[in-house]
């Protein structure tokens, strides 16, 4: 595929539906995430994202035993998170279930890596929310290593050392996942994703537009610097946050309830401001369409949107029928217009196919594949 | 040019909090002006901010006339303060303020502290929720607050010394903000990211020298 990729992220929250007060059970939004994803595949879009959580009113707590999953029952879908968390999950862990996960799914497999900011989360797995930054570079670091090397000595300050270990599975055709890192707000995130290289994944959902073109202004020139390639060679991925009918005020009067009772920002700012103050689109396809091309104008040509559907207790048979607005009328015209323009040096999203041409091509320097289409597995 | 900004986080219209925080900037003005230093002021009503602070808290999103508030205050040099008092310390929406500012925001901040109440048997809220508070978040806080009560007001012959008052802690805040002179904004995103910075090049060492290709 190319171009720009376009998929949905999922916090995976049970929610009572505020119109009948009845929430899911737990089996029904597990399953609900499941149909959801074999939907966004059916409608031409490119990735599934689920979240990690880990107290209720969550459930997805096992992000890969869901992907390996869905990935048995889809042929094309991108399985990634939003977000694997870096600083509580044990990286030797991490580097095993996403290889698993990758051999299952032929290569269609990414992740993008998050601190978690729910505080009574980190004692639960023996550490501290105090030190989350510094465990997020050394599991990190860790991670990499995990991934790119046969045999492993490590120690470090936040789990146990390691002597001779060796990743099992190793990582499919020698090439690990992509691995994004996902922001809400602080500029570090940033920084470790420029300084690997890495994609960088600007929630933008909760935030006005300035604070997101200077997040990703500051990651493009970290990238430059640590010589991955030009600012606007970096990948950026950003979400988006929106609820369509052909009709805008249907749109508005049907979702205005889940609005005000949404966990987040339910209770708070009306619709109407929290629409004009963040990415929140709530219209018809066309007004979609209009606000997410503009994201470019801070963002800058960037590689991959996602969009936030199914949460605040949205039925399913509502969340589907976004899914066939958002692959029929919308993410056509998208991929379309986001080409338009677009700078022959920006790159695409990396998948595991680019990245295997890439690895090929730096093993044998002498012949450089141009095919384009060499999948290796 | 020194530059103030003042909060007021009085209710009604007129509102004797933001009599006393007016007064008080006058004062504060005079001051520095016998020092030939002239003093810009900035007033931060919280009242109009209402919805938006109790949003910022429910949501982390401050919306434009908030975030314009909290560049106000992050660029002075020095903050006056005033609120008044409930059921014996600030008011909920004067802490809720300061609540949502951005963290560091107050970092070697001056600050004059100053109160409203109905009976002088309140004065002490200067002294344990404002100053505390401010003392917490890293504000400079001048040692002579203003408490100001009905009486000072209303009394029959007049306020008992609160144009004295205002005058001595004036005096004292301009002796502070001339001892601090021009305030450098701390900047946390820049901080946060030196320190990671710091924080990765020291991670990558040792891997660096032990890897091992494949």
């Amino acid at each position: 595929m190319a171009g720009m990729q376009f998929g949905i992220f999922s916090v995976g929250d049970v929610t009572p539906d505020p119109l009948t007060g009845v929430a899911p059970s737990e089996v029904e939004r597990i399953r609900a995430m499941v149909t959801i994803a074999k939907k966004a595949e059916e409608v031409g879009l490119d990735v599934f994202a689920t979240g990690e959580h880990h107290n209720p009113p969550f459930v997805p707590s096992s992000p890969t035993t869901l992907l390996g999953y869905i990935a048995g029952q889809t042929e094309r879908l991108i399985l990634s998170t939003s977000t694997t968390l870096i600083t509580t999950n044990d990286p030797v862990k991490i580097a095993e279930d996403f290889s698993m996960l990758q051999h299952l799914a032929g290569g269609r497999v990414d992740l993008m890596l998050g601190r978690g900011n729910t505080g009574p989360v980190y004692p639960w797995f023996g550490q501290d929310i105090r030190d989350a930054i510094p465990l997020t570079v050394e599991h990190y670091g860790l991670l990499r290593r995990l991934w790119r090397e046969k045999v492993v000595d490590w120690s470090g300050k936040y789990r146990t050392p390691l002597q001779g270990f060796t990743l099992a599975p190793q990582p499919l055709d020698g090439v690990p996942p992509f691995v994004w890192h996902g922001s809400i707000r602080t500029p570090e995130v940033a920084e470790i994703a420029a300084y690997y290289g890495d994609g960088f994944f600007a929630n933008h959902i909760f935030w006005p537009p300035s604070h997101t073109r200077r997040m990703v202004q500051l990651y493009r020139e970290r990238f430059e610097h640590y010589g991955h390639g030009s600012g606007d060679q970096a990948i950026v991925g950003l979400g988006g946050h929106v609820f369509m009918r052909p009709n805008s005020q249907d749109a508005v009067a049907e979702f205005r309830p889940y609005f005000d009772n949404a966990p987040v920002y339910g209770h708070g700012p009306s619709l109407e401001e929290f629409a004009a103050q963040t990415p929140l689109t709530v219209g018809s396809p066309q007004q979609v369409i209009d606000r997410t091309l503009g994201f470019r104008n801070y963002a800058g040509d960037y590689q991959r949107q996602f969009f936030l559907l199914d949460h605040a207790g949205l039925p399913l048979k509502t969340v589907l029928e976004q899914l066939d607005l958002l692959g029929e009328q919308v993410i056509p015209v998208l991929r379309k217009e986001f080409q338009v323009g677009r700078s022959q040096h920006v790159p695409d999203a990396p998948t595991h196919e680019s990245l295997v041409r890439t690895k090929t091509a730096e093993t044998k320097p002498s012949k450089i594949s141009s095919s384009g289409q060499g999948q290796q597995s | 040019m020194t530059k103030l900004t003042v909060i007021s986080g009085g209710l009604r219209q007129p509102s004797s909090t933001r009599l006393l925080a007016d007064r008080i900037t006058a004062a504060v003005q005079a001051e520095l002006a016998r020092f030939t230093i002239t003093a810009s002021s900035s007033m931060i009503e919280l009242r109009p901010l209402g919805h938006a602070i109790i949003d910022a808290m429910l949501t982390g999103l401050a919306n434009a006339e908030l975030e314009f508030a909290f560049e106000t205050v992050a660029n002075a040099d020095g903050l006056i303060a005033v609120t008044p008092a409930f059921n014996v310390s600030y008011s909920g929406l004067f802490k809720s303020f300061f609540d949502v500012l951005p963290q560091e925001t107050l970092y070697d901040m001056p600050v004059l502290i100053a109160a409203t109440g109905g009976t002088e048997r309140h004065s002490l809220v200067l002294e344990h929720a404002l100053r505390p508070m401010f003392s917490y978040l890293h504000a400079i806080v001048a040692p002579t607050g203003v408490y100001a009560a009905t009486n000072d007001f209303g009394a029959h012959g007049g306020s008992v010394g609160l144009a004295e008052r205002i005058s001595k802690a004036a005096n004292d805040f301009a002796r502070l903000l001339r001892a601090c002179g021009n305030r450098t904004r701390r900047d946390a995103f820049t901080e946060d990211l030196t320190e990671m910075q710091r924080l990765l090049t020291a991670a990558s060492k040792p891997s660096e020298d032990a890897t091992v290709e494949d």
